[in-house]
């Protein structure tokens, strides 16, 4: 950057202490819970996170064990479960909004779908435990168990509505609008004369939708990373939906725990024990890496693509 | 080389596949705003107009109570947040654009962007630690503090491509006249962006008004006594709500319902004056 001069100068001082706020929350956020999560690494180490066990002790620190590795598998599950019905979710409401809708419509599908990805998450919570929940469990659940209950992901018998599958289907709910999103704007980034060429030579729709999506992937793989970072981190509406206990089983239709919904449950006692905070903070730091890495991911992706398409 | 009919036919079937799906995927969606409408519905209706003003009830009560603390504590931590989160928006934008080529503005704006993926539990438990627990207690600052953290990448996206589209055409008219960067960004980009920074500044409020996680452990949800300072706790509307529907009293499930049509309500006005003012409102 060539050298400021003046007035310039200043302004540029000026502007420098809320860009280094910005900064400084970041490293605030990633050094205190790291600071905070040395107690309980340095007591357990990597066993920390391959071993399912939360057995607090009000009288002895050395009784004290902690391992997130339920948590930590039905993070990844919830999501895994909201990332596959979201995804072919959210692509067909793109190609809806981009093709296929008329056009008068199409503008009233778009509020929609923006209006739905900034819906305050409790407002879903109370919706997929009031309603999505007991419904899930007599149409869906209870069926899958009679029927599929060979299979080890439905062994377990569904006996109230919250479970691993509810919260994955609330967060398939959840971030569809989103990707929609992510996918549209993608779409409309193709250049129009791609599509006229297509035109041009005779293909039909399905055929054209075909060529542009597969131009499309690295877009609609960022959408995915970007989803599932959003997945990974809701804590309301999972709270609400996956029933708060620690379980190891494949079974998805049994009530689990994320690591978020960990942190909002057990956060508030935390504190007459010895080592639960610097679990939680530990937990935390978990779940901040994978947030951020799975966002970064997406980003870069996503960018790397449009350079691409544009270039 | 398939035949012209089969291409044809595929693609009336693929349409026929897209539209009975879209209408699957859309039901739970409008299937939510239906619920919500019907059971807070059911409790505004019950509780009237006096829902935005009283007391919450007690577990055995008869009457539905209100919501009136939350309500209260919302807008004034919608305020609050507001103050803090949106000039610091405004102001890293103002760093992004004007001074592009510098190390710091560009890992900003790319640390801005990864800050939306942030679980927003984390900021609360960051809060709590750097600011209740030095503090002794819950507050509404430190909530407003937790919130401006959350809506601040969002504000930033809209301000910073506010400030990014206003024209090369007036950046050079406004340096030709003599302007300093400075001037020239408040006395005219700042106008001629405004759209796109309303547009920031109305995000960032829905933001505040519909976040539960970083209050959770930031201001206390005290839920039956109106304002007690800044430094004192106070509740907020998605937090009593996400309380009460983990109780097991069927009035507080109702003053929930409620709570989540009046939240839902005061999203839908934010929603429509941002869509009003900008084309596509991205949250």
């Amino acid at each position: 950057m060539r050298k400021l001069v003046g007035s310039d100068r200043v302004f540029y001082y000026t502007l420098l202490p809320f860009g280094s706020i910005v900064l400084a929350v970041f490293i605030l956020l990633l050094g205190v819970l790291a600071w905070k999560s040395v107690p309980i690494l340095v007591r357990e180490g990597a066993s920390f996170f391959t071993k399912n066990v939360w057995k607090p002790s009000e009288t002895s620190p050395s009784m004290e064990e902690y391992g997130i590795l339920a948590p930590l598998l039905d993070t990844l599950y919830t999501s895994l479960i909201a990332l596959v019905l979201a995804t072919p979710a959210s692509l067909l409401l793109a190609l809806l909004t981009a093709e296929y809708a008329p056009i008068r419509l199409r503008g009233v599908l778009e509020n929609i779908v923006d209006l739905m990805a900034g819906v305050p998450t409790v407002v879903y919570g109370l919706w997929g435990a009031f309603v999505v929940a007991p419904m899930l469990r007599e149409y869906v659940m209870k069926p899958l168990h009679e029927h599929l209950g060979f299979l080890p992901l439905f062994s377990c018998e569904p006996i109230s509505g919250q479970s691993v599958l509810t919260a994955g289907v609330v967060l398939a709910v959840m971030i569809t609008p989103f990707m929609t999103g992510v996918i549209r704007e993608a779409y409309s980034m193709i250049p129009f004369s791609l599509r006229e060429a297509l035109a041009s030579i005779g293909a039909t729709r399905l055929e054209m939708i075909r060529v542009l999506l597969s131009m499309m992937k690295p877009a609609i793989m960022a959408a995915g990373l970007l989803g599932l970072g959003r997945a990974a981190g809701e804590t309301i509406a999972v709270s609400l939906t996956i029933g708060n206990s620690f379980s190891l089983s494949p079974c998805m239709l049994r009530p689990g725990y994320t690591i978020s919904s960990l942190i909002a449950n057990q956060f508030p006692n935390a504190g007459f024990y010895y080592y639960m905070t610097s679990a939680l903070y530990a937990s935390g730091l978990t779940l901040l890496l994978m947030g951020v890495l799975l966002n970064l991911a997406g980003l870069k992706l996503m960018w790397s693509w449009r350079e691409r398409i544009h270039g | 080389m398939a035949s012209l009919h089969r291409r044809l036919l595929l693609d009336r079937v693929f349409t026929l596949v897209v539209l009975v799906a879209s209408f699957i995927v859309l039901a739970p969606m409008i299937h939510l705003l239906a619920t919500v409408a019907v059971m807070g519905g059911r409790t505004l209706l019950e509780a009237g107009f006096s829902f935005l003003y009283k007391l919450p009830p007690s577990p055995e009560s008869a009457s539905l109570g209100g919501i009136g603390p939350a309500l209260l504590g919302s807008m004034i931590l919608m305020v609050l947040s507001s103050l803090l989160g949106l000039p610091l928006a405004f102001f890293t934008a103002a760093l992004a654009v004007e001074f592009p080529g510098s190390r710091l503005s560009r890992l900003v704006s790319g640390l801005c962007r990864a800050l939306t993926g942030i679980p927003t539990i984390l900021v609360g438990v960051l809060v709590y630690t750097l600011v209740v627990v030095p503090m002794g207690r819950f507050s509404a600052l430190a909530g407003a503090l937790a919130l401006a953290i959350v809506m601040l990448p969002y504000s930033y996206t809209y301000m910073e491509t506010a400030l990014s589209s206003v024209p090369k055409s007036y950046r050079e008219a406004a340096y030709s006249l003599g302007l300093t960067r400075m001037r020239a960004l408040i006395h005219v980009f700042a106008g001629i962006a405004r759209r796109g920074l309303l547009a920031g500044v109305l995000v960032g409020l829905a933001k505040a008004c519909g976040e539960t996680a970083p209050l959770l452990f930031t201001i206390g949800g005290l839920r039956h006594s109106l304002f007690t300072g800044i430094t004192g706790p106070i509740d907020a509307v998605p937090l009593l709500a996400y309380s009460f529907a983990m109780t097991p009293y069927e009035v507080y499930h109702k003053v929930a319902w409620g709570a989540c049509l009046v939240l839902l309500l005061i999203y839908l006005l934010i929603f429509v004056a941002a869509r009003m003012i900008v084309g596509r409102v991205r949250m």
